[in-house]
């Protein structure tokens, strides 16, 4: 299709603008600009790690460098306003394109006047045959059009005898391809720009037995397990959680999740993402009573979380109340939180009850034991020796209501490809012209692509024309 | 013993023949010469799939799950493609330059460390399969056989990468042809190859199957993404890497289309998308760091 060379119009001054607009974004040539930009720039981001952490850049290029990349937003490149105006320079010089170039492609497709024949034309295109048949040009007639009829062709034929014309098409559809791609791909940019707007994407690190709300939704979930499978050689097989959709105080759905198997409820998506110790709660911790200035310990109890228990000899009980994975203490605020989500420092606290009445509350740490003493004004000491773990899953949340629009999108662009590279729009003009005896067939044609397949059809026909 | 690793063996012995016999068949331009060349290269085709077959028994699973299974995808694809085009177009000449990429694939899969060919169970991440294939497989006990998106998408793309070496190939037979068409003097070897013409024609067809099919490749993956990081899209280096590939292609094909590029510049365009091919599938892998890194 020629290049459609349109002057802009005087008049308004807005109206010169927005048609040297309309111009600019009218262009093939923009297209393949455009397409060869975003190649090139994509290279970036691939280069460059996208949406680390500040320090990571510095130590890697330097502050000159990372103050360079900040600024050029190459370290969250794809969401950039100057990688967005490409993709919206793709979708104006689509949407343009097409209301320019799909009317009156439509309407050659609907109208095909042959009335404008001319036996020169056959001589011009580079897919030609003729041949010399000994039969009368009715006989040739009759067989051609059985020809063009069993090889599916649309066919109108005119003149009259001893002189006839043909004009036959098939696959008109496939010019339709790159319009019904080039639509795929606005609703696929359709889709994700819904997607960033009316979507979020979140994450909630869950305990074994806890609940969580779930952001813009009336529903909460619980995990009521989590596991993990392994292969006999040990190695990791898949990661298992099994949720459950509180909805009113009611169970409404339970699923088991996995890598690659999310729980799917009104319009949200659970997914597998990571698990791990959690670093503010234990099932059950184990401690030993000593006596003080003594090394032998008394045989281990084992503390449920937040049951009082009564240790061996009466006297005391105890209630675990509190546990960190990496004890800290903020003097600032007296506030005890966990360094990190390792276990690297474990402690746990405890409320000693003596005679129904709390005597004291200390931290007691597995890897300084008896650091402070537990009860004060007491002979005896607790130690803290072992715990049992509460397993936290890690879930991905993640709304998208312009997923169905992108999986539309590309259902359309399926279909645009199958026209666009599998049907091949074939015309086909044959003149008849019978001399004396003999009758000479001149057929040649064009087709928008695969020369192979136009070459073919005319040897077959050529060849079906020759035998009876 | 690993039977898969016995039929690479095999393969790769096949396909030096096969490189070998058209080579024959080039320079000699017996008739028989080519026959068996291009029964050569069926015998390595249907060795090759006795790799995949092999290996799918050996893992349990389609065996497309790290870089040397992937390239025995890529050859089995590539050779098979190939063999459609020679049945279709009879030119029998141009078999040489892609069994020698052929070839040269073999080899590089042979240098890989051992680490990227052996056996291994799926992690959790590769594991997803179609719930009506499972269901349908375990009437007969088959289940583990069951394949999903993440298999379509691995093979849907080799596909694409087949069609987009065989581009390559031709579009440098098309500027070997090309120049010696321009030349006087003629050299009765480049001579044999097709007329240019069909060469630039015939390049083209094979990204217009490679490029559909990178498509079904990117789109599948998203699905796959979907299931299992929670979105289709997250812009890491392979997936951005896919679609500059895509892109460049997209470039070719407007090119084409719209402003009449053919021959060189044509040529230029689907070897500088090859050359984006092999990085996507290689120099992400090793250079770039991301989810799809087979060498880690
Ligand atoms: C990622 C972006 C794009 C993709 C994947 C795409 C895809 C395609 C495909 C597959 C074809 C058919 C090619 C063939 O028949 O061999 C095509 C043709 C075409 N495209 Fe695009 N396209 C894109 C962007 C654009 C844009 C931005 C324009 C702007 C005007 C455009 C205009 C055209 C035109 C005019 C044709 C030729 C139609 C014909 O002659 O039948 N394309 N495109």
């Amino acid at each position: 299709m020629p290049e459609n060379v349109k002057e802009a119009p005087s008049g308004a001054w807005y109206r010169t603008v927005g048609s040297k607009i309309w111009y600019f974004f009218n262009s093939l040539k923009l297209t393949l600009f455009v397409l060869i930009a975003l190649a090139v720039v994509s290279i970036f981001g691939t280069v460059v790690e996208q949406n680390a952490p500040v320090e990571q850049y510095v130590t890697q290029y330097g502050e000159e460098w990372t103050k360079f990349i900040l600024s050029t937003r190459l370290n969250d490149m794809y969401h950039a306003w100057w990688f967005l105006l490409f993709l919206a320079a793709l979708a104006l010089n689509i949407i343009v394109c097409t209301f320019e170039r799909f009317p009156p492609k439509w309407k050659s497709l609907l109208d095909h006047k042959p009335d404008k024949f001319d036996s020169g034309l056959i001589d011009k295109f580079s897919h030609r045959e003729t041949v010399t048949l000994n039969a009368s040009s009715d006989a040739v007639k009759d067989r051609l059009l059985n020809a063009f009829k069993k090889k599916k062709y649309g066919v109108v034929s005119m003149g009259t005898k001893g002189d006839y014309y043909f004009y036959a098409w098939k696959g008109r559809i496939g010019r339709l391809g790159s319009d019904v791609t080039h639509i795929s791909l606005l609703l696929i940019l359709a889709g994700a720009i819904v997607g960033s707007y009316a979507g979020y994407k979140d994450f909630f690190a869950v305990n074994v037995g806890g609940t969580v709300s779930v952001p813009q939704a009336e529903f909460k979930l619980r995990l009521d397990k989590f596991w993990i499978d392994y292969y006999d050689s040990g190695q990791i097989k898949q990661y298992n959680s099994v949720l459950t959709v509180v909805e009113d105080g009611k169970d409404v759905m339970e699923k088991q999740i996995w890598v690659n198997e999310p729980l799917f409820y009104k319009g949200i998506r659970f997914y597998q993402s990571s698990y791990g110790q959690s670093w503010n709660r234990v099932q059950e911790a184990q401690i030993s009573m000593k006596l003080k200035g003594k090394e032998a310990l008394e045989p281990p109890v084992a503390l449920k979380w937040g049951e009082l228990t009564a240790l061996p000899g009466g006297k005391y009980s105890v209630k675990l109340v509190g546990y960190t994975a990496d004890f800290a203490y903020d003097e600032g605020t007296n506030q005890v939180f966990s360094k990190s989500a390792e276990a690297s420092n474990p402690a746990i606290k405890v409320e000693v009850y003596e005679g129904g009445k709390e005597v004291s509350s200390p931290w007691l740490f597995v890897r300084y034991p008896g650091i402070f003493p537990a009860i004060p004004n007491s002979d005896v000491d607790l130690v803290f020796t072992g715990y049992i773990p509460v397993m936290y899953s890690g879930i991905s949340v993640n709304k998208d209501p312009g997923t169905n629009i992108v999986w539309l999108g590309t259902g359309v662009m399926g279909l645009g490809f199958i026209f666009a590279f599998f049907v091949y729009h074939r015309r086909i003009w044959v003149h008849v012209r019978e001399t004396g005896k003999s009758t000479e067939v001149k057929i040649g044609g064009t087709i928008n692509k695969n020369n192979f397949v136009l070459e073919k059809e005319l040897k077959d026909l050529t060849e079906s024309l020759a035998s009876d | 013993m690993i039977l898969s690793l016995v039929f690479f063996t095999f393969s790769f012995v096949f396909y030096i023949l096969t490189t070998a016999l058209y080579l024959g068949y080039w320079v000699f331009k017996k008739k028989w010469l080519g026959q068996t060349a291009t029964a050569m290269a069926f015998v390595a085709l249907v060795s090759t799939s006795m790799i995949l077959i092999s290996r799918a028994g050996e893992s349990g699973h389609a065996p497309f799950s790290n870089l040397w299974e992937s390239m025995m995808l890529f050859v089995w694809a590539t050779n098979a493609g190939y063999l459609i085009m020679e049945y279709k177009h009879k030119f029998r000449t141009i078999g040489i330059i892609v069994m020698a990429l052929e070839s040269i694939a073999m080899l590089s899969a042979l240098l890989l460390p051992y680490r990227f060919k052996s056996v291994e169970p799926l992690n959790p991440a590769l594991q997803n399969k179609w719930h009506w294939m499972t269901d349908l497989l375990s009437t007969w006990g088959l289940e583990k056989y069951a394949i999903g998106w993440l298999d379509f998408h691995v093979f849907t793309t080799f596909i694409g990468y087949a069609g987009f070496a065989i581009s390559f190939g031709l579009s440098i037979l098309y500027l070997v042809k090309e120049k010696s068409e321009t030349k006087t003097q003629r050299n009765s070897l480049v001579e044999s190859f097709p007329p240019a013409k069909t060469l630039d024609e015939l390049s083209y067809r094979a990204i217009a199957w490679g490029f559909p099919f990178l498509a079904v490749g990117i789109v599948s993956g998203a699905v796959w993404a979907n299931y299992a990081w929670g979105t289709y899209w997250s812009w890491d280096p392979k997936e951005t890497w896919s679609l500059i590939t895509w892109f460049i292609y997209a470039a070719y094909l407007h090119a084409r289309v719209t402003r009449g590029w053919r021959g060189k510049r044509a040529a230029y365009i689907s070897i500088a998308g090859f050359a984006a091919v092999i990085f996507l599938y290689w120099g992400v892998s090793f250079v770039l760091p991301g989810l799809h890194a087979y060498a880690s």
